[in-house]
Parts: C-alpha cells; structure tokens; sequence
C-alpha cells in the first residue's frame, strides 16, 4: 500500500471520514488509476453509506488492479448494500478465490452471503472463519450474528458469549445478545444488557428504541396480570361487585403483592443508572409513555379495589386494557405500514 | 549624528519599547554591521519571540548565524584529492548503484512540528460575544487559579492538568481556546490531527514529543490540541492498532510530565466526541476540567449574525426576528445563512441590474434552507447522557438537553 492510501486508511480507522476522503480524493488527482488508493476511497464511502459511489470507486479499482482480492471485496459489499445481491456473491467469491485464507475476505464473503438471504452458505464460510482467526471476538461475532438470523437462539448465544470472552468491550455483542434476550422474551436480562451496551458504547442510535421495545413487550406482560387479576377479582365478587366485599379486597391485595414481587424479581439486578434511561425511553416513544400511564392508572384501581372492597373499579380496568390494546394495534400497524 | 550616536538612540528606543518588532530588527542590522554579533543574535532573538515568523527577523536571524557559524578553511588550504588510481573509485561505485531507484523525497518527508505555527493570538474573551455562561466557567475553572496561582495554591487547587472544551461542531471552541491564550498572554499552538498523526511506525509519536517540547520551549504556552479524541481514542477501540495505541500512550505520557516542571503550558483540547476519548485521559492532572461549548446563545447569534453581515450591503435587517429563528443554529451554520442569503440578494441584484441590498426575508429564505447542523450531534448526545453518564461526567449537557426539551 503507499503512502496515500495508509494515511487515508489511517483516517478511516480513526472515524475521520471527511478528512479520509479529501485525502482519497487529492492523492486519486494526482495518480487517478491507483488501486490501493481507490479501494480506500470505496472503502471510506462504504462507511459514510455512499453505495453507488463506493461501487464506482471499486469498480475502478477492479480495473486497475482484477489480480487483488480487494477490489472485489469492495464490489461486493457495495452492491450487497444496493440490494444486487447475484453480482454481490458473484464478486465475493471472486475476491475469496484470489485469497482463500484471509478471514477478512472470507468475512465479507460470509456477509455477504447473509445479506443475501443464503444463511446455510453464510454460516458455512463463517465456520471457515473461526477455523482462521479462532481466538478474534469477530469471528464468533459473524456465527451469532448468522445464527440469530437463522433462529438458531442456542447457538447465538455461545457464539456471543464466546465474542464477550474474549473481548468483554465488544458493545455490539452486548447489544445483540440483549436484542436476542428480548425476542427469548427474556425482558429483564434484555434491559440488563442494554444498559451494559450503552455504557460501552453510548454512540449507538439502536439503544433507546430496543429499550423502548423492552418496555413495550413488559406492558404486555403487565396487562395481561391486571386482566387476570380483574377477571378473578369481579368473577369472585359476583353480584356485589358495586358494594363492598371482602373476598374483593383480598384478592385486590395479593394481585398488587404478587405483582410487586414480580416487578422486583424482574428489576433486581439492573444497574441504578436503569431508571433515566426508562424514563428517556417513555419520552421517545409517546404511546408508551400513554401506554405506562394507563397502566398506573388501573394499578390505581386494583389499589382503590383493595382500600374499598369494591370490584365495580374492576369495570374502569377492563376499559383502559381495551383501550390499550386498541392503542397497541394502530400503532403497530402505522409502525408496520411506516418500516 | 555619528553612527554611534544612533545606535545609543536606537538602543534607548528599544529599551522603551520592547516589542517594536522592526526597530529590534534595524537595531540588529546596525549591530551586526559593527560586528556586534552576539548583541545582534539577542535583539533579532527577541524580536522572533514577540512575533514569531516575522519575516525580516527571520531573514536577519539567518544573516547572524551565518556570520557567527565558524568559516570553513580556504579552498587554499584543503589537501586536494589523492590522484592516486589505489584510492576509492567513485565512478564505479556510482556505476554500481545505478540501477537502485532514487526514493520520492515526497513518501519519506516526517512532518515535525515547527515554532512558525506558534502565535501569539490578540484576541480576548471580550471578543467573544455573547455566551456568558461559558467565559464565567472559564474564568472560574481555569484562567482564574492561573492568574491567581497563590490564591488556587491556598484553595488546594492544583494548577497542572489540562481544560477539554467539548460541544457540537462549528460552536467556536478554536476561538475561545484563541482568547484564553490572549487572556493569559501566552503563545498560542495550534496543533491539528495532521499535525501529529504519521503512518510509520513511531513518528506520531515523536511528533507529539516535539509539540509539547516546542511548547516548552515558547511558554508561556496554550497548546491547543484539536480533534483531541482522535490523537486520544479508547485503547480498547485499538486492538488492531499498536502504533495508534502508542500514540494515545505518549499523549499520556506528556500530559502527565505536564504536571511536573512544566510551568506555563497549558493544554486545552478540543472534541466533538468527549466519549471516544480514552478515560484515563479525563484522569487528573491530564484533561481533568471540561468545559460544554454549546450552540451560541441568543446575545452571541446577534453578535455573529452583525458580524457576517458587515461588509454586505443591507437594509433594515431585523436581527431579533433572526435571533428568535435560529435558535440550536451553530456559528457556523450563521455563517451559511449569511452567505444563502447574499448568494440570492447578488442573482436578484444581478436580475434587476441593480444592487438590492440584502433584507431580512432574504435572510429568513435562507433560513428554511440551511437546517442546524448540530442535530446529529445532540441525538448522539442524548444517548451517552442517557447511557454513559454514570460519574456525572456530562451533567451540564444533561441539564441543557432537559432544559431544551431534548431528554
């Protein structure tokens, strides 16, 4: 590599795309054809998400250079990011023929393949890539991140234990576990790993909506305990629901004392930095925030049932519930309709 | 008047006033004529330290050690070449590395850092309008102990360590780091990423050891180090990277020996992105005081806004109405308003064959193109005020995010 396309490499590496790419584009003036300088220039644009451009640059490369593996690398990952997936592969495999043994080409080769929807051939050549580079936190990282998309949750999770082992800093392996954790409808540990995400790596535009995405399958849980302990609360009123009745009042009771216990069960563990990022969550997202409102006030009610006796309150909880879930159902369809 | 009676003059005229660069710079060529050298190297020596590249003191510091280097002896006296054919041939050692390609200069050229780019700024913080918090903290946080160091002393109050100016982009950190070197009437040092970073392998950090070196050399100092988060980015970000590691070792290294017998530098850094930087950076006696350099507050917008404004020709232009829009806007951004906005007044004026000065509306037009460019940066803000700030690091952006309604 000359001294051009390290100095531009150098940028890249430091986040200083701008800089890296003026740099590219003042040395390709001089000596427009260079192909390592050219692939740092493809390179740089990947990173700043510029497909089309990024392609050009690595399509000049190819031509300067079709005997380097780079270039193709280039290509391949450029229009795997344009959606070209059959001329994406095709590349690929090009660039991992020329260098077999190099776990840099075969890890875009393998994600290549992923983005291109062929999972079995992906994972394959990302076992290729453990069996190079076994002890890089990446490596296991390319496994869960294809095993995940399989639906293989075991195997994900070793693979990004196993990334955490070996590099205890890797913030994206934090946060993909954590996103595998709430999917395994695990919302505490999700939430736990999150915050672990977000102190390594607090950059990440992913955090806040997955923990609002934490708190959205929490509601859910909630309102089906507030549903089955209002249903069992005005079922065993009966008659009397509109006057006081202490078979009412106990029941009011052990729902909030089981509920508590619960809620402390899940939250025991998390970090006390937990609280404001809940809170920066519910102002995010404005139905959950309407959403956690309403479900204080049918915990308001489930309390007025167990001061009172009265499970008529039970009638005002089945209302805000049907609301909500009414809620939930437009706003998951605009969300949808939106994406 | 005889030669020597001016000199006397010139010599009571320099002692009145010190800092007149050109008659330090005479006084030097009159000494040197005299073959006064050692006298001349003083004056133009001086005269470099007031003003730094000034060109004659630098064409006359060249003549002086000219003069003063010791003369080679004459070509009388050199032995000359052994004819002799059982010397060394050169012709056929010229022969034999024919063939071996001469190096580009260009790939082998070290930048090292050089005494030019140090200067000595005359702007104040009076010159910064608006953003009162901002100078008060400054004042209370840094140039106060340094102008009162036996005060700060009593207080406990430890003079070593550096000040982080850390904010959105385009905000005016480089200016105010300007002003606190001319508060303190120090030598200002700018140093850029450029400036330090190298590809090969220990030479940025040998660059970042001639910096603080130079700035020893020229205190009292303000050593300005930009884009600090690139020179200082997490090690653990730099696995792959030894020599960038190294690199954040040596920044270390120096700050540190700041702390020791190295009076009169100060250290300011600036970063867009104070959470990239290594922690042990932010340890004391290194980057141990933060300052947040926030968009302009509204006095500081009137300010830039008159300022672009200046030299264009304008008409009744409201700079409240202005002032009231722009809020989150970057001086930078104020700046591209400005230039929109006389970009469309030049093609109307252009249009009519007339010049139309620029108004208010061509300002507000202006304003519905150019978008604050700080967005991007506070919604990565809210994330690590919301995530990483466990040791409170960041409470001053917290209570600015919440009191913009941005968290």
């Amino acid at each position: 590599m000359n001294t051009a396309a390290e100095r531009v490499a150098h940028l890249r590496l430091l986040g200083r795309l701008d800089d890296a790419e003026e740099q590219a584009r003042s040395a390709l003036a001089a000596e427009p054809t260079h192909p390592d300088v050219l692939c740092e220039l493809s390179a740089v644009l990947l990173a700043k998400k510029r497909f089309d451009e990024a392609l050009a640059a690595a399509d000049a490369a190819t031509g300067a250079a079709p005997e380097h593996e780079r270039p193709h690398r280039l290509r391949g990952l450029a229009l795997s990011a344009m959606g070209r997936h059959p001329e994406a592969v095709e590349a690929g495999y090009l660039a991992v023929s020329i260098e077999p043994e190099h776990p840099t080409v075969a890890t875009a080769y393998a994600e290549i393949l992923q983005r291109a929807g062929r999972l079995g051939d992906a994972l394959n050549v990302a076992r290729l890539v453990v069996t190079m580079a076994p002890h890089t936190a990446d490596s296991h990282f390319l496994i869960a991140d294809i095993t995940s998309d399989m639906g293989d949750m075991v195997t994900a999770r070793a693979a990004y234990t196993e990334a955490l082992r070996l590099d205890p800093q890797h913030a994206l392996a934090q946060h993909d576990l954590a996103v595998l954790d709430l999917r395994a409808r695990r919302p505490g540990r999700a939430l736990q790993g999150l915050m672990q995400a977000g102190a390594l790596a607090p950059g990440q535009s992913t955090l806040l909506p997955n923990v609002a995405a934490v708190l959205w399958r929490l509601s859910w849980r909630l309102r089906i305990c507030i549903w089955i302990a209002t249903i069992v609360i005005m079922t065993a009123s009966g008659r009397s629901a509109g006057q006081h009745t202490t078979v009412a009042q106990l029941l009011a009771i052990a729902a909030l004392v089981v509920g508590g216990v619960l809620m402390w069960h899940s939250s025991r563990d998390l970090p006390p930095q937990t609280r404001p990022v809940l809170m920066a969550a519910l102002r995010s997202d404005v139905p959950l925030a309407i959403t956690y409102g309403a479900l204080a006030l049918c915990v308001l009610a489930l309390v007025a049932t167990a001061v009172t006796g009265f499970a008529l309150f039970g009638a005002f909880i089945i209302l805000v519930l049907v609301a909500l879930a009414l809620l939930a159902v437009v706003v998951g369809l605009f969300r949808r309709g939106r994406r | 008047m005889s030669d020597d009676a001016l000199l006397s003059s010139l010599l009571s005229a320099v002692a009145a006033a010190p800092e007149d660069v050109p008659l330090r710079v005479h006084v030097a060529g009159l000494l040197a004529e005299r073959d006064r050298l050692t006298e001349a190297l003083q004056h133009c020596t001086h005269a470099l330290a007031v003003e730094p590249g000034n060109p004659a003191a630098l064409a006359m510091l060249q003549r002086l050690t000219t003069l003063l280097a010791p003369q080679p002896e004459s070509p009388a006296a050199t032995p000359p070449p052994d004819p002799s054919p059982t010397g060394f041939d050169w012709r056929q050692a010229e022969e034999q590395v024919a063939d071996i390609a001469t190096p580009d200069p260009a790939d082998h050229l070290i930048p090292s850092p050089t005494i030019e780019d140090i200067e000595r700024p005359k702007v104040r913080l009076s010159d910064v309008g608006g953003m009162e918090n901002v100078k008060q903290r400054l004042e209370a946080a840094f140039l106060g102990p340094m102008r009162n160091p036996q005060l700060a002393k009593a207080f406990g109050k430890s003079l070593a360590g550096g000040l982080l100016l850390y904010g959105p982009p385009g905000c005016g950190k480089t200016f105010i780091a300007r002003a606190v070197a001319g508060e303190l009437g120090a030598n200002f040092f700018n140093v850029g990423i450029a400036d330090v970073l190298d590809i090969y392998t220990g030479a940025s950090e040998r660059n970042l050891a001639q910096i603080f070196e130079a700035a020893r050399r020229a205190a009292p100092c303000v050593l300005f180090l930009d884009e600090v988060d690139a020179l200082g980015q997490k090690r653990s970000h730099l696995t792959h990277s030894s020599s960038m590691r190294n690199t954040v070792n040596q920044l270390l290294s120096e700050m540190d020996s700041l702390g020791g017998g190295n009076d009169g530098v100060f250290v300011l850094g600036a970063t867009n992105h104070p959470w990239d930087m290594d922690s042990a950076l932010r340890r004391p006696g290194r980057f141990d005081r933060t300052l947040l350099v926030l968009p302009p507050d509204a006095p500081a917008r009137a300010a830039i806004l008159e300022y672009n404004l200046r030299e264009r020709p304008t008409s009744s232009i409201d700079i409240g109405k202005l002032v009231a829009a722009t809020e989150h806007y970057s001086g930078a951004d104020l700046a591209h308003i400005c230039e929109t906005a006389a970009e469309q007044a030049l093609a109307a004026s252009m249009e009519a064959g007339q010049l139309r000065p620029l108004t208010t509306s061509d300002l507000v037009a202006a304003l519905r193109e150019v978008r604050p460019s700080t967005g991007p940066w506070f919604a990565t803000a809210r994330n690590v005020v919301t995530f990483g700030n466990t040791d409170g690091s960041y409470d001053e952006l917290a209570a600015y995010l919440r009191k913009h309604r941005k968290l």
